[in-house]
């Protein structure tokens, strides 16, 4: 066992004019430790594309998840997937990523570009073993994980990208890894480097691409605990609990909320420094606590965080703010989402009689919705999400 | 003198930052920077009467509109 684990981010563009997307991620989780990853992608683009890229993304994760050779895996999807009527052929291409036990990674690649290693910031070429089934040239490679590994998984929508256009042949794949390099220590989660690559895809195009794109990264990464401290216990006696419990945790310490501060730095006894320093946002300043990593203002900087935990899962447009940002929910979202991969919260259930104004729209409930909602959100990431309540 | 401002959750949402901002510009144009000492707090339990805003321990509620008439009448008529 180690302490590494994968943190995987995928995007996609449709072809233009199309509603559905040909590419398909799918993802299973064997176990903890293990995942099987799967990108598809259907021949054309539209229904039909995104129907076999579906089906044999599917079928492969579920299979190779289950423990099934790669042999049956593939003999199942040329026996199932539809004919399409116009080609007279059943095509899906793939790439396969099996993680085991953190230890290792399968890579198995039928036709789509080669998956992209970049390791201490750098393309390494790893080895391949070419396998004939069923008249398919597939290759299968087996690679030893280390920390930082960056794993980039592409349908061929990506070098296709600014043929004709912005380029003679596209975007080379060797450039695609220059590209890559240059970003890969800078620290940003799966999800927003595969954004970042797909976003350049987008303008290669033109905005109107000609084909479905899509990156699906994995990052190899070691796990880092982090804790939240939210609002103060509904029982006051409970205090010091609260305080020692979320003390003698390992990983970095963020507490939001004014009142839970305060009671902090008394537990701490160490002086509380709000800032006035607004950095240009709507959110409120932060504070400095020694031994505390972040101090924040509650319910309006952690309703800002779960705007940005929603727009991340979804479109992931806002990254651009939350990455730069230097406000209190920008750096909320800088240590959960980057950082963190294992989080623990603790939620205090005090009701604060100031904001059981009606004039004012943030409530109790309103607060224990927060953090439901953000935890969920969490999860969706891929993280390890732990809540106490008092 | 010490003026500090809360920038907690209730009085944020009552306009603490405009509160805050307008003070650092009256004190900077009345060149009262080394006098007067602008700070924050979370929380002063008073979030009703809020924006709340303390004048060395005197404490006193202000809205984003009455900041100019309580700089004049709290700040600079006791200095």
């Amino acid at each position: 066992m180690n302490n590494l684990c994968a943190d995987i981010g995928y995007k996609s563009i449709f072809h233009y004019g199309e509603e559905l997307c040909g590419d398909h991620v799918d993802i299973v989780e064997e176990n903890e430790n293990s995942t099987v990853i799967v990108l598809a992608d259907g021949l054309g683009s539209g229904v039909k594309a995104s129907i076999l890229s579906t089906l044999t993304s599917k079928i492969i994760s579920t299979m190779m998840a289950a423990g099934l050779s790669i042999e049956e895996c593939v003999s199942t999807i040329a026996a199932t997937l539809p004919v399409c009527s116009v080609r007279g052929v059943a095509y899906s291409t793939f790439t396969i990523i099996h993680i085991k036990d953190n230890e290792t990674a399968d890579i198995i690649q039928y036709d789509n570009p080669q998956v992209i290693l970049i390791r201490n910031n750098e393309n390494y070429d790893y080895p391949k073993m070419e396998m004939n089934i069923d008249g398919k040239r597939i290759y299968k490679s087996t690679i030893k994980l280390c920390e930082n590994d960056i794993f980039i998984a592409m349908s061929d929508g990506c070098p296709h990208a600014g043929i004709g256009t912005a380029y003679n042949f596209g975007w080379k794949r060797e450039e695609i890894i220059e590209f890559m390099e240059a970003l890969s220590g800078c620290g940003y989660t799966a999800k927003t480097l595969s954004t970042i690559l797909i976003d350049e895809c987008n303008k290669l195009y033109g905005n109107e691409p000609g084909d479905d794109a899509t990156a699906c990264i994995i990052k190899i990464r070691r796990r880092e605990p982090m804790n939240l401290l939210f609002g103060p216990p509904s029982n006051r006696s409970d205090c010091n609990r609260m305080m020692s419990l979320f003390f003698s945790k390992e990983g970095k310490h963020i507490i939001c909320g004014g009142t839970t501060s305060t009671i902090a730095a008394k537990y701490l006894r160490k002086p509380l420094r709000p800032s006035l320093n607004f950095e240009r946002s709507d959110i409120p300043p932060t504070a400095e606590l020694e031994g505390v990593d972040l101090v924040t203002e509650g319910v309006i900087t952690v309703n800002k965080v779960l705007e940005y935990a929603k727009d991340y899962l979804d479109k992931n447009e806002c990254y651009e703010q939350w990455s730069f940002k230097r406000d209190g929910a920008a750096l909320i979202c800088r240590l959960l989402f980057e950082e963190a991969t294992d989080i623990n919260f603790y939620v205090g259930r005090a009701i604060n009689p100031a904001h059981q104004n009606p004039d004012l729209p943030i409530n109790f409930s309103i607060k224990m919705n927060l953090v439901e909602e953000l935890s969920a959100c969490l999860k969706k990431m891929g993280k390890r999400i732990k809540v106490s309540y008092f | 003198m010490k003026v500090t401002i809360c920038i907690g959750s209730s009085c944020h949402i009552k306009g603490s930052r405009s509160v805050v901002e307008q003070l650092q510009y009256l004190i900077s144009e009345n060149n009262l920077g080394d006098k007067v000492e602008l700070g924050g707090t979370f929380c002063m339990g008073n979030c009703q009467k809020g924006v709340c805003v303390n004048v060395d321990d005197e404490f006193f509620s202000v809205t984003p509109d009455t900041v100019k008439e309580f700089f004049e009448n709290n700040v600079k008529a006791r200095l």
